[in-house]
């Protein structure tokens, strides 16, 4: 979870990610677990390998950030070259997801609807639900007080069906 | 859906993780139906790289193919790792495997550090 000491050095990647990784490339293979901690450390020096790499590439180019590029180039230089082609999978994935994104919201924005009109249906949507609430609450209300007053009746009327029921024995005594 | 190809012995030469996952973190691939998830939360990766006091800045992209790089790295040395634990027989992953694994790879030598 978030480190509280402060210590960025203590960051490494979280041992259930590891371990699931793990678990899908060896399935139904045990490990021990001092091997887990072994790979959960290994997965973060590798990170920091790679990231300085790219960073001394990233500075060499007179570029700012780090981008794919830099990072492609430190695989290779690193001897992870086998890796540049899956890892390029991803950055096709992201750009397609750029992509969309970047057309979805053009999408919206040519609606043709303006912001004012947007914010007004919003608050006639907002009073409407309010009202909905009011009236459900009024409802139950109603219905509570319906089933008190249906308890007390029911409450009277067993009452009063014992009162007569004691009266009838009286008159069939007098009868005899 | 996706068929669960773990627990079968099939090799699992084909693809990497298919992509099903419960939570997806905000900025990675998901919406692409088949993305490939990154297994490792990005956030982490990018305070990783961040802790590095020479690095300023970092892009989301780079970030995301780093993550996959070390997922490759994760799987790569496992495999390499229990090559060794099945020529010693074993079929619990130890640690000695991934040490051997270690000094076996030139491209590993980095690790070399790590191992106590």
């Amino acid at each position: 979870m978030a480190s509280s000491s402060g210590n960025d050095d203590d960051l490494t990647i979280p041992r259930a990610a590891i371990n699931k990784m793990i678990k899908e490339t060896l399935p139904n293979v045990r490990v021990a677990n001092d091997a887990r901690e072994l790979v959960v450390n290994c997965c973060t020096e590798f990170i920091h390998l790679i990231s300085s790499e790219a960073n001394e590439i990233c500075n060499k180019s007179e570029k700012k950030t780090i981008s794919p590029e830099h990072v492609i180039q430190a695989l290779e230089s690193l001897g992870f070259g086998s890796y540049i082609s899956e890892v390029k999978e991803v950055l096709q994935e992201c750009k397609t997801v750029a992509l969309k994104r970047r057309k979805a919201s053009s999408r919206l924005e040519n609606l043709g609807i303006p912001e004012e009109e947007l914010l007004r249906q919003q608050q006639e949507l907002f009073a409407k639900a309010r009202q909905q609430q009011a009236e459900l609450a009024q409802q139950e209300w109603l219905q509570m007080q319906q089933a008190a007053q249906q308890a007390q009746l029911a409450a009277a009327t067993a009452s009063a069906s014992n009162q007569a029921g004691s009266s009838q024995d009286e008159e069939d005594d007098d009868d005899i | 859906m996706a068929a669960a190809a773990a627990g079968n012995g099939t090799p699992r030469e084909e693809e990497g993780p298919s992509g099903e996952a419960a939570a997806p973190p905000p900025q990675a691939p998901t919406s692409v139906p088949g993305a490939r998830l990154s297994r490792l939360p990005l956030a982490r990766v990018k305070a990783l790289v961040k802790a590095d006091p020479d690095v300023t800045l970092a892009g989301q992209e780079a970030i995301f193919i780093l993550a996959r790089a070390a997922e490759l790295f994760v799987e790569t040395i496992a495999k390499d790792a229990y090559c060794c634990a099945q020529q010693g027989k074993r079929k619990t992953l130890q640690r000695r495997d991934l040490d051997n694994a270690i000094e076996a790879v030139d491209e590993f030598a980095f690790l070399e550090g790590t191992l106590d």
